[in-house]
């Protein structure tokens, strides 16, 4: 098949929507890793946060018949879960590769768990009511923008949103500037008397925060069941978005559509039956962030008090 | 301040045998009694449910060799963890590196199918050819994160959890293309039934490969501990600046820990394929890859102490699977726990820098341990 006959404009726009409603789950959840890393926390537990979070979200809703109490649930729960993980890595000061992959086998055993507990007696797939696109009059109408742009969820609008707020945030107000004072030189910043530990809790609760919405984001806006593989890996992919995005949140919103778009470009290079490697599309993302994380491309830029736990005396 | 204390912060965290005895002791006592807690709405006697998990791992010869096929990928990959930690060397791939020792192994054994270029070949040279090829394959793929973090600087755990999704798709392509056999499954062709490892104990399904992970545990402990280029490496972890200035050429250690850490993962690749699978398919690492780096954790680090913990962790796994089936008591209960006495070890580390005292007892010198205020 010739080149020119797949790339339609139906089929560019319908690539493209795809594309961002893969980008918005995983672009939320590193919204809030960027807080904890700025603030010198590698938060990798954030796959077992979003699966727990997915698991609040589609128990509220199923017996409330709420998305946005579900929602709340998830929110909560990350929160939840954050304030241990914050415990663990600010006062215990354990490795934090160690405890975030350990939490992360934790979180899966808990959400099988808790799944079985509540729903232990129904055999069949549950589908929980779900947020549904939302029409906005005008924008959704416009040609090739509006399906593109204006008929997700709210879920999206909300990422979106909190995409600003994030920008905003780190980098116009004091809370931003010492956040990111205590991630690059956490003794100077604590001489200046800026609270290290707690501008490392907050960071780690927005990142527990984030990461509960988003696995809220793939069940009620996506999927509508709840499986315990869930997530399948998309923490991580949130942890790459991060990197590849420069701890920035606009780069971080760009570098989950690059994904998003590979993603659904591979979704539908499998229909047309082309004779390329769809892994190999795939696969991009993940070379990029080993390219963008390996030094190749000049120094690295990752918070330079990332992974070091810190001590006063 | 005069004030008598139950509890008394020490000046410096103590690490005396006994208090990390102590605290261990009691993560694991406390993870069981909270997994008690979590059985209780599913069978009301979790101590029996306990004992039977026991007995279904080690109680009979059968339930035993479950436990040691489940251990064997785990030995390997604590061992990959051992050497590439011990080095500081954080290395998280090992999910990639058991699928690419999957995939070499799967690629040489076809090969030896009749009619193919290794057919016929004798068992003691067709196993250690494709050891060899499988541990060269995980080795080049961990080295050349070691290369990039030594030559450029770059950030291992990252690097290294995005080069286990680089695999994924690998084994993905593999299976759906190249080495796809016909039929509905993106799977290969079953291997040649000369290239399977035996079993070694009658009526079970234990495989050789667990004869190959305790050889393997043994040599990386005669490295570490005995041979001048292992002490390097562990120089190496302790203080990378330090052992430079020792003349130890630090880079090319990291590399090579790298190497040996993929090289070992990707043996757990190798008796999954030849022990159990038979063939390559999607979905075989499902998470060892990580567990094997937990086990690593409990076993402190040492080869030894690995293949212990190996073995329990394989062996509680097992039991609550069958326990599930028979009973319907969550498995995932027992996975809760084994995490559980993980991060409560961890942060029983919070207790190292408390001390017990007798409040009522006067006259002596209390003030030794005063808390720096």
């Amino acid at each position: 098949m010739e080149l020119s006959q797949i790339f339609t404009a139906a089929f560019v726009v319908t690539w493209l929507a795809a594309a961002l409603g893969l980008a918005g789950p995983v672009l939320l959840a590193s919204l809030g890793e960027i807080f904890g890393e700025r603030s010198g926390v590698l938060n990798i537990g954030i796959e077992g946060t979003m699966l727990l979070g997915a698991l609040a979200s589609f128990l509220v809703t199923f017996y409330t018949g709420s998305p946005w109490l579900g929602l709340t649930g998830a929110l909560a729960t990350g929160v939840l879960v954050a304030l241990l993980l914050a415990w663990m890595y600010v006062t215990v000061r354990a490795s934090q590769v160690v405890v975030g992959i350990v939490f992360n086998t934790l979180a899966l055993g808990l959400a099988s768990y808790g799944y079985r507990l509540a729903m232990g007696g129904q055999t069949q797939v549950q589908k929980i009511p779900m947020f549904g696109p939302v029409y906005l009059p005008g924008l959704s109408d416009l040609p090739a923008l509006g399906p593109i742009l204006f008929e997700h969820s709210v879920m999206f609008y909300l990422t979106a949103a909190l995409v600003l707020a994030a920008g905003y945030l780190l980098y116009r107000t004091r809370f931003g500037l010492n956040l990111r004072a205590v991630g690059e030189n956490p003794r100077a910043a604590d001489t200046a008397g800026i609270s290290v530990v707690r501008m490392r809790y907050a960071g780690v609760l927005f990142s527990g925060a984030t990461a509960g919405m988003a696995g809220a984001y793939l069940v009620l806006a996506q999927l509508g069941i709840f499986r315990d593989n869930i997530i399948a890996g998309r923490g991580f992919i949130a942890l790459a978005i991060v990197i590849f995005g420069r701890w920035n949140p606009y780069l971080a919103a760009a570098a989950a559509v690059i994904f998003g778009i590979a993603d659904a470009l591979q979704l539908s290079l499998q229909i047309f039956q082309l004779d390329l490697p769809a892994q190999l599309l795939l696969s991009l993302p993940y070379l990029l962030t080993i390219l963008a994380m390996s030094g190749l491309l000049g120094r690295s830029l990752s918070p330079t008090a990332l992974m070091t736990p810190y001590t006063k005396d | 301040m005069a004030k008598s204390h139950w509890i008394e912060r020490r000046l410096q965290p103590t690490d005396s045998l006994l208090a990390t005895a102590t605290v261990t002791l009691a993560a694991i006592v406390l993870a069981l009694l909270l997994g008690g807690l979590l059985m209780l709405p599913f069978t009301p006697h979790p101590g029996q449910a306990y004992w039977a998990i026991v007995e279904n791992a080690f109680g009979s010869l059968r339930g035993l060799g479950f436990t040691l096929v489940k251990a064997t990928p785990l030995i390997l990959i604590a061992l990959g963890t051992i050497v590439a930690w011990r080095t500081s060397f954080f290395y998280l791939g090992f999910e990639g590196t058991l699928l690419l020792g999957a995939a070499a192994t799967v690629w040489v054994a076809l090969r030896a199918a009749p009619q193919e270029g290794l057919a016929g070949l004798p068992g003691w040279i067709f196993f250690p050819l494709v050891i060899g090829a499988a541990f060269a394959a995980g080795g080049l793929w961990a080295g050349a994160v070691g290369f990039l973090r030594s030559r450029f600087g770059g950030n291992e755990v990252l690097v290294s959890l995005m080069t286990n999704y680089v695999a994924i798709l690998l084994v993905n392509y593999l299976v759906s293309g190249p080495l796809r056999a016909p039929g509905d499954l993106p799977q290969t062709e079953r291997i040649p039934e000369t290239t399977l490892l035996p079993f070694f104990i009658p009526d079970t399904r234990a495989h050789a490969g667990f004869l190959l992970a305790l050889l393997a545990a043994l040599l990386v402990w005669l490295f570490l501990r005995r041979t001048p280029l292992g002490y390097e490496l562990i120089a190496t972890g302790f203080s990378e600046r330090a052992a430079r200035y020792g003349g130890i050429p630090t880079s090319q250690r990291l590399v090579l820990a790298a190497f040996l850490a993929g090289g070992l993962g990707a043996l757990a690749g190798l008796v999954e394929v030849l022990g159990v699978q038979f063939r390559l398919m999607d979905g075989i690492a499902q998470g060892t890859g990580f567990v094997g780096v937990v086990v690593a954790l409990l076993g402190k680090l040492n080869p030894l102490g690995s293949v212990v913990a190996a073995i329990l962790y394989a062996g509680m796994g097992v039991g609550s699977e069958v326990l599930q089936r028979r009973a319907g008591l969550p498995s995932s209960v027992i996975f809760i726990v084994q995490s559980l006495i993980v991060l409560l070890i961890l942060a029983g580390d919070l207790l190292r820098y408390y001390r017990f005292t007798w409040p009522f007892r006067t006259g002596r010198l209390t003030a030794t341990a005063r808390p720096r205020e």
